[in-house]
């Protein structure tokens, strides 16, 4: 393993027992998804076929929403700690703190998909058990694009007083490729594909990951610096 | 005698007010260095430009034989910097606070010897408990046992006698010795006089961002 990837587990490992050990983040967070998939169905209401054909729009509201705030904690506890420059002090590529905090937002969000996926499955009575296989691939490539993006805003917002707020203002505009190739490739596999237009989208998905992964890699230690 | 720390000029702005107005430093390896001076003279920003943690806005800085800021990386592998808050991470014992420190210098170490570091700084018995319920004073302490995991050539202390007990106090003394014998250069940033002074080879004072007085 090379010295990068070494210093970016480590942080995982960090992030990953001091989450693991209060819980509280995780756990509001998925209160908070339960009751915004609640409210998109109180909206709707009990139109079942209206639901089923926004099912994918509305699952990714909740997972941007949701996402959005477990992306604010990503450099908290750092923070917290002493400050997140602090890791600066370390020898070694300061792009392991980004990868490492990349791995634990991925790591969040997949967790928080796991039980939002069959919990939109049940109240929105959407079967996404019979396009499991490239449904996964759209969370993959949806949640992968949501994170890289996420982790850089977060690190560029935090030393702000109102990254709160700036954060979303920051990251939504990003995130409109990333949401409109989840949304379009989640309810083509819904609809079964008849007009094949998945493929397009998944293929937006990637580029964009692609593009977004390279240019956050790159100029994350600017980000960093004071 | 080859210097650790060479600056020369060294001028630092946070917006419009000016923390360091062209101060040069000079720290011979192996030497302790003593920086004195009131709040907000510039003590903590010239060690967090020596620590390669701020960019000084003029002037030049050598660290180690390394020009600032290429050489940032390699004077980090052999310099380690205590700041005055610390760093540890609340939800992590004291034992994986030093763990996370030694995988992200790469440092091999063994679980043993992580809690010989602790129980080093007298924090053996606390090393399986969560940080969030130690002190302030066992706080440092940990910052210690975490400066002690590798062998540095340049340690730079902010303040590192604050919230410390006597004993803690006698610990400090001991590493900076350590230190010295080591062939390591020390610069102690205090407002503690006597107990920055102790080891001191040479005291520097500072006032509003400038080298007031420096007395061998």
């Amino acid at each position: 393993m090379s010295a990068l990837a070494r210093r970016a587990a480590a942080i995982l490992w960090k992030d990953i027992l001091s989450e693991t050990r209060t819980r509280q983040g995780f756990t509001a967070m998925l209160s908070f998804a339960a009751l915004v998939l609640f409210m998109f169905g109180f909206a709707i209401g009990v139109d079942n076929d209206l639901l089923g054909r926004l099912a994918g729009g509305l699952l990714w509201v909740a997972i941007v929403f949701t996402g959005t705030l477990s992306l604010g904690r990503t450099f908290q506890n750092e923070e917290l700690a002493g400050g997140t420059h602090l890791l600066r002090l370390y020898p070694g590529d300061v792009r392991a703190i980004y990868l490492g905090k990349l791995a634990g937002n991925l790591v969040v969000l997949a967790a928080l998909e796991v039980v939002l996926f069959p919990a939109a499955a049940i109240l929105y009575r959407v079967d996404f058990a019979a396009q499991a296989g490239p449904l996964l691939l759209v969370a993959a490539l949806g949640t992968f694009g949501f994170s890289v993006i996420g982790t850089f805003f977060s690190a560029l917002t935090v030393h702000l007083r109102a990254r709160e707020l700036l954060l979303p203002l920051l990251l939504f505009p990003a995130l409109v490729p990333v949401v409109l190739g989840s949304v379009g490739a989640t309810e083509a596999f819904l609809a079964g594909d008849p007009l094949g237009r998945a493929g397009g989208w998944l293929r937006l998905l990637a580029s964009y990951d692609v593009i977004l992964f390279v240019v956050c890699v790159w100029i994350f230690p600017v980000v960093l610096e004071e | 005698m080859s210097l650790a720390v060479a600056a020369e000029g060294v001028t630092r702005r946070f917006g419009r007010r000016w923390a360091l107005r062209g101060v040069d430093l000079a720290v011979p390896r192996g030497a302790v260095v003593a920086l004195l001076g009131a709040n907000g003279t510039g003590k903590t920003t010239l060690l967090r430009v020596i620590s390669t943690l701020l960019r000084p806005t003029a002037g030049g800085v050598e660290v180690l034989g390394h020009a600032l800021p290429a050489g940032g990386d390699e004077i980090r592998t052999r310099a380690a910097f205590m700041t005055a808050g610390g760093h540890a991470y609340e939800e992590l014992t004291g034992v994986e606070n030093l763990r996370f420190a030694a995988r992200m210098s790469g440092t091999e170490t063994r679980d043993d010897d992580l809690r010989g570091a602790l129980a080093a700084v007298d924090l053996g018995g606390a090393a399986d408990v969560p940080v969030r319920a130690w002190s302030s004073g066992m706080r440092k302490r940990l910052e210690l046992a975490r400066l002690g995991l590798r062998p540095l050539e340049l340690v730079l202390l902010d303040e590192p006698f604050v919230s410390l007990d006597e004993d803690g106090v006698g610990l400090v003394h001991e590493a900076v010795r350590g230190w010295r014998e080591a062939g390591a250069a020390v610069v102690i940033a205090s407002h503690r006089v006597e107990d920055a002074t102790r080891h001191a080879d040479e005291v520097v004072r500072l006032a509003g961002g400038r080298v007031a007085a420096a007395t061998a």
